[in-house]
């Protein structure tokens, strides 16, 4: 068990590894998300209440459920980073966050254009979805900023490290109270973005595949980033040297 | 011998706490500034809102309770700057790091100051400006009560993007990135209590759940800066 | 399989009942999220071996010089 964690800690592994990997992950996510676009595209019949925009009701869902695992994911990247040391655990939560503000603000993006036709407006504050959204990307913001303003590599993890944590306590925190205090100011009640409107099973099978489709691609996108950063940070080493003299 | 160690433990560092908080409290006061500064600033920002919206009283008093914690917040976030900055600058930060005590309370103490300072005069001075604005008097309880339990959970959740960023040179922005998000919970439970005693319901559900954020922010919030000042500092 | 397609023609296809221009623009930006994920990386990686390489064979010359 130590063995391997060591093991999985030592970039040069997880280089190695995630070349062998990295080929099957990018097959996997081209099927999923060619699949998925052309079922939601050609197949998805469109839903008697909502018309076509189920159409985009399906990647705003996918990329809003993958956009949401990387706080949690940042924070225990942290906590690896705090408690292990581990160099691994912040290349990859330091990867992380510029992916996560691009998910956020993709998941408002294509939130605020189904708003435009369901609700009628680009932007509504008693969705407590996209508020939190929001918030949570002004919060990833906050923590890449937190990055790039700290030079020290070393305190910069630990205080990025730190800094996830509490981003995901808060978040959750948000969230609780936005939607309460969206409940309270329940105007006049948009159409959900929920499952409480009636989609035929057709719907929730290609939300499944968008949804399979963004974590893939979650962690292809992230893997070639770490790659990278793994390539930066250990230049000195004898291992990447060789492999730049190969390349 | 024992006890006497002990006890001599016990007393200082109840002693030291103390310590702390005076040590802080009197600079303040003979710097002036960060006593007059935020509480200028509030009463300005304030006073800007009618002008910028609306002198007509029906709409102000509409918003009344919003601007007062939005300016409350931003009053906080501004004083927030000299909490660790010139300890950290003239080497005492390092003192109070190395010092035998819980650096948990040496935290504690200096939150507890900067709340007395900046945060205590704003709240004291928000019933005239809640006049100003035209909020109705049913509310001006409840806003004095969420602002006394909200203010000093800024401060603690604040201190934290302060350790964070301490030995940064210019980091007013960044620390208005980290810090605002942070608040809106606050923000959210202190209006919502305002407006319930606008509705003649009882706010007292709100300011519950306001008082748990705050024992919770009392319990976690130092830990976390006590880690990102050790981060800060080393 | 054909049957199943949910459009007569490919003008209603592109159209999608009016909100063509909407929907179409989302699975736009969702090409262009996707692209930059993929394609930015790969070609900072393709930018930080040639770097490398660059340093490395400088500091090799220097070593043989001396």
């Amino acid at each position: 068990m130590w063995l391997w964690f060591s093991k999985l800690g030592s970039p040069k592994w997880f280089y190695e590894l995630s070349g062998r990997w990295l080929p099957w992950l990018i097959a996997a996510m081209t099927i999923f998300i060619t699949v998925g676009v052309i079922w939601g595209l050609l197949y998805l019949p469109p839903d008697y209440q909502q018309g076509y925009t189920s159409r985009i009701l399906i990647v705003h869902v996918a990329v809003a459920g993958t956009s949401l695992a990387f706080f949690p994911l940042m924070a225990v990247a942290g906590v690896i980073t705090m408690v292990w040391r581990m160099k691994l655990a912040d290349m990859v939560a330091k990867m992380a966050a510029p992916i996560g503000a691009w998910f956020s603000f993709l998941t408002l993006a294509t939130g605020s254009i189904w708003g435009s036709i369901s609700w009628g407006t680009w932007w509504e504050w008693t969705d407590a979805r996209l508020v939190t959204m929001l918030f949570q990307l002004f919060l990833l913001l906050g923590v890449i900023s937190l990055r790039s303003a700290l030079e020290d590599q070393d305190k910069a993890a630990k205080a990025c490290a730190l800094l996830s944590i509490v981003g995901l306590i808060n978040v959750v925190v948000i969230k609780y109270s936005v939607e309460w205090w969206n409940v309270l100011h329940q105007v006049a009640s948009p159409v959900s973005l929920s499952a409480d409107s009636p989609n035929g099973p057709q719907f929730w099978i290609a939300i499944a595949i968008m949804i399979v489709a963004m974590y893939l691609f979650l962690s292809v996108s992230l893997i070639l980033a770490t790659r990278n950063e793994i390539l930066q940070r250990e230049r000195r080493s004898q291992w990447v040297q060789d492999l730049v003299r190969q390349s | 011998m024992t006890i006497e160690q002990s006890t001599i433990k016990q007393t200082t560092m109840a002693a030291a706490f103390i310590a702390t908080l005076k040590r802080d409290l009197l600079i303040s006061f003979k710097k002036k500034n960060d006593v007059v500064n935020p509480f200028m600033f509030f009463v300005i920002v304030v006073s800007l809102f009618p002008i910028g919206i609306s002198p007509d009283s029906d709409r102000l008093s509409e918003i009344a309770a919003g601007v007062i914690w939005i300016s409350v917040l931003l009053a906080s976030m501004l004083s927030m700057d000299n909490l660790y900055r010139s300890d950290y600058e003239d080497g005492s930060l390092e003192q109070l790091l190395l010092s035998p005590h819980p650096l948990f309370f040496m935290v504690l103490a200096k939150n507890l100051s900067h709340w007395l300072v900046s945060g205590l005069p704003v709240v004291l001075i928000s019933p005239l400006l809640a006049y100003m604005l035209n909020l109705p008097q049913a509310a001006y309880f409840t806003l004095i009560c969420s602002l006394l339990i909200g203010t000093p959970i800024m401060s603690l959740v604040g201190s934290i993007a302060v350790a964070l960023t301490v030995g940064l040179g210019s980091r007013g922005l960044i620390l208005a990135v980290i810090t605002l998000p942070m608040s809106v919970p606050v923000l959210i439970f202190g209006t919502l209590s305002v407006q319930a005693s606008l509705n003649n319901t009882s706010p007292a559900g709100y300011l519950a759940l306001m008082l748990a954020m705050l024992a919770v922010a009392v319990s976690l919030a130092p830990l976390a800066s006590a880690t990102a000042l050790r981060i800060s500092v080393n | 399989m054909l049957e199943a397609i949910q459009f007569s023609s490919f003008s209603e296809f592109i159209h999608m009942g009016g909100y063509g221009f909407k929907i179409w623009s989302v699975y736009g930006l969702f090409a262009i999220f996707i692209a930059a994920n993929l394609l930015l990386p790969m070609r900072k990686r393709k930018q930080i071996l040639r770097e490398q390489k660059r340093r490395l064979t400088i500091n090799d010359e220097i070593s043989r010089n001396i």
